[in-house]
């Protein structure tokens, strides 16, 4: 495709519309920040533009102008019922450009707080993941104890983890240790069943195949178990890690000091629904985020599948 | 006495599939000498792939053994190399470090570098240069097989256990594939020559291939016959299908196979 062609797109058409649309004059009593609103789109059309020269693979660049195009529709149908016509209760919604104006003056808070949700996060999942790999790649091998610890896992992955929450309590010191183990409960049973699952669904031929070339022992199970049973290692990792992330903003909105949750929680006490407003797009991006890396991640260990 | 490099001995080998055991392979005897190339033909289910699957070392017989090298076989050993008919080859490595893997399995004194360097080597005797880096799913199943092949023969064991390799092959392939196996194993000198067990139900591979035609008959497998290949070797397929005497030798094979087949139509009912 030329680069005429490729810059004929419906997107940078949804940009000048939304431009234009700022041209109306406000009819919202309270400040309602075109500016930031104008910067941003701006800044997302040069991304765009950007990309229309630099990504080369056409499906990659197709996905990245049509999200842009929603965008951009998200925004002038946000600022005509806000800022231009005045439909919405001006108190719990406010105005795109108020929100990223909100989001630029507290990127710095923002940012401590994403840190201290994804520090939780990783550390529960992490530990979850060291601990119920091996142990699902040993019980799942041996053939006696799998069928057992394969119900035992169906029992404990059934309950949701939130009601660990008061154990957690119980048992911990602080509300960071409490999110990690609640977020360890709840990744270690799914990961654990998918391992298990894994391993008991491995093709009897890979296994026969590793046994004829005299593989054993721990070899047998990490060189050829373990990359066989992957696949669906992933699918429990996948759970674990969206359950884990729900877990987390909720927790965090009942006791936190700080994280995403607490961040959203404490602002809407104080009626302050710009805040919250920019707290859930913040914690909807961190999401998407940190998916599309395990995303990525997965797909290059996995891709010798078809 | 002679010495057969595998001696099998009143070989008795029971199935169990869902519960109910039946009788896979009674008393089988045959030996294959050292450096012969053998091979196992019979009608689907006479138990052939189970009797390599003892010969492989994963499977158990009920009664009689199995001697390499006058020893009794016990399990899975590393002088003995298998190419299946599916899955020898692990999905998520790709050619070369499958390979790679197969040398360092049969051989620890080496180090991963010389590995790959043989593994390399192999991959060019069965023209697949170039294809190192792919995995086995980005291959054609003719490609998956020669791989296989090389990392059987890279392995470099002195026997070779080759399960229907190119049953799941299509016709215009196979008979690449079969030529390709035989220049690869008549290439080397005689003494050198691996043992080559090779099950099959493709009767002109079999002759092809064969020094000797081991033909099993069904319900429980038993050795019906044991035939020997008179064809010269080296052999090309062009001239050697066409001589009268692989006509007859051919229909000989066929009244073996189709003789039991008859029978037991015959025995049962006749819907002919």
């Amino acid at each position: 495709m030329t680069v005429r062609k490729r810059l004929l797109h419906v997107t940078h058409l949804l940009f000048a519309v939304l431009l234009l649309i700022q041209l109306l004059p406000d009819r919202a009593a309270s400040d309602v920040h075109t500016g930031a609103l104008i910067a941003f789109a701006c800044g997302l059309e040069a991304v765009t533009l950007l990309g229309t020269f630099l990504v080369k693979k056409e499906e990659s660049l197709a996905l990245l102008v049509d999200i842009v195009g929603f965008i951009f529709v998200l925004l002038a149908l946000w600022s005509l019922v806000t800022a231009k016509f005045n439909l919405l209760n001006p108190m719990l919604f406010p105005p795109p450009g108020k929100v990223l104006a909100q989001f630029a003056e507290d990127r710095s808070k923002i940012l401590v707080n994403i840190r201290s949700s994804l520090g939780i996060t990783l550390k529960g999942f992490l530990l979850a993941a060291v601990a119920a790999i091996p142990l699902g790649l040993f019980l799942g091998w041996n053939a006696r104890l799998g069928g057992a610890a394969a119900y035992i896992s169906k029992f404990f992955s059934s309950i949701p983890p939130i009601v660990y929450i008061p154990y957690g309590i119980a048992l911990l010191p602080t509300f960071r240790s409490v999110s990690v183990f609640v977020i360890f409960l709840a990744t270690f049973w799914p990961v654990f069943a998918g391992t298990m699952s894994g391993v008991l669904n491995v093709d009897r031929r890979i296994i026969d195949s590793a046994k004829v070339l005299n593989v054993r022992g721990p070899e047998m199970l990490f060189s050829v178990i373990l990359p066989a049973s992957l696949p669906q290692i992933f699918l429990g990792c996948n759970q674990g890690l969206s359950v884990s992330f729900i877990l987390l903003t909720s927790a965090e909105m009942i006791g936190a000091r700080d994280g995403m949750g607490y961040y959203v929680k404490y602002y809407s006490d104080f009626g302050d629904y710009t805040r919250t407003i920019t707290g859930l797009l913040v914690i909807g991006i961190v999401v998407i985020g940190v998916t599309f890396l395990f995303n990525r991640l997965q797909q290059y260990l996995l891709r010798w599948k078809k | 006495m002679t010495t057969n490099k595998i001696e099998i001995k009143h070989l008795t080998v029971d199935y169990t599939e869902r519960g109910r055991s039946f009788n896979a392979l009674h008393d089988v005897s045959f030996g294959v000498g050292a450096g012969e190339f053998v091979s196992v033909i019979g009608a689907s289910g006479c138990g052939k792939s189970t009797l390599l699957s003892v010969l492989e070392g994963i499977y158990q017989a009920a009664d009689g053994s199995v001697e390499i090298d006058g020893k009794a076989l016990h399990g899975t050993g590393k002088e003995r190399g298998v190419v299946f008919q599916h899955y020898s080859l692990f999905p998520w490595m790709t050619t070369r470090t499958n390979i790679a893997f197969g040398i360092k399995q049969a051989r620890h004194d080496i180090s991963r570098r010389e590995c790959l360097k043989i593994a390399d080597e192999f991959l060019g005797k069965v023209g697949l240069e170039g294809f190192g880096k792919k995995y086995p799913s980005q291959l054609s199943g003719g490609m998956q097989q020669r791989a296989a092949i090389a990392r059987a023969l890279a392995m470099n064991t002195e026997i070779l256990l080759m399960d229907e390799p190119f049953s799941a092959i299509d016709a215009k392939n196979r008979v690449v594939l079969q030529e390709l196996l035989l220049s690869l194993w008549e290439g080397d000198s005689k003494e050198h020559r691996k043992t080559v067990v090779f099950v099959t139900h493709d009767i002109d591979e079999a002759i092809l291939l064969s020094d000797k035609i081991v033909v099993l008959t069904a319900h429980p497998g038993t050795v019906n016959e044991i035939v020997q290949v008179p064809f010269d070797r080296p052999r090309r397929r062009e001239s050697l299908t066409q001589t009268a005497e692989y006509g007859q030798f051919r229909n000989r094979l066929l009244s073996l196979l189709y003789h039991d087949v008859a029978e037991r139509i015959g025995g049962e009912e006749v819907v002919i």
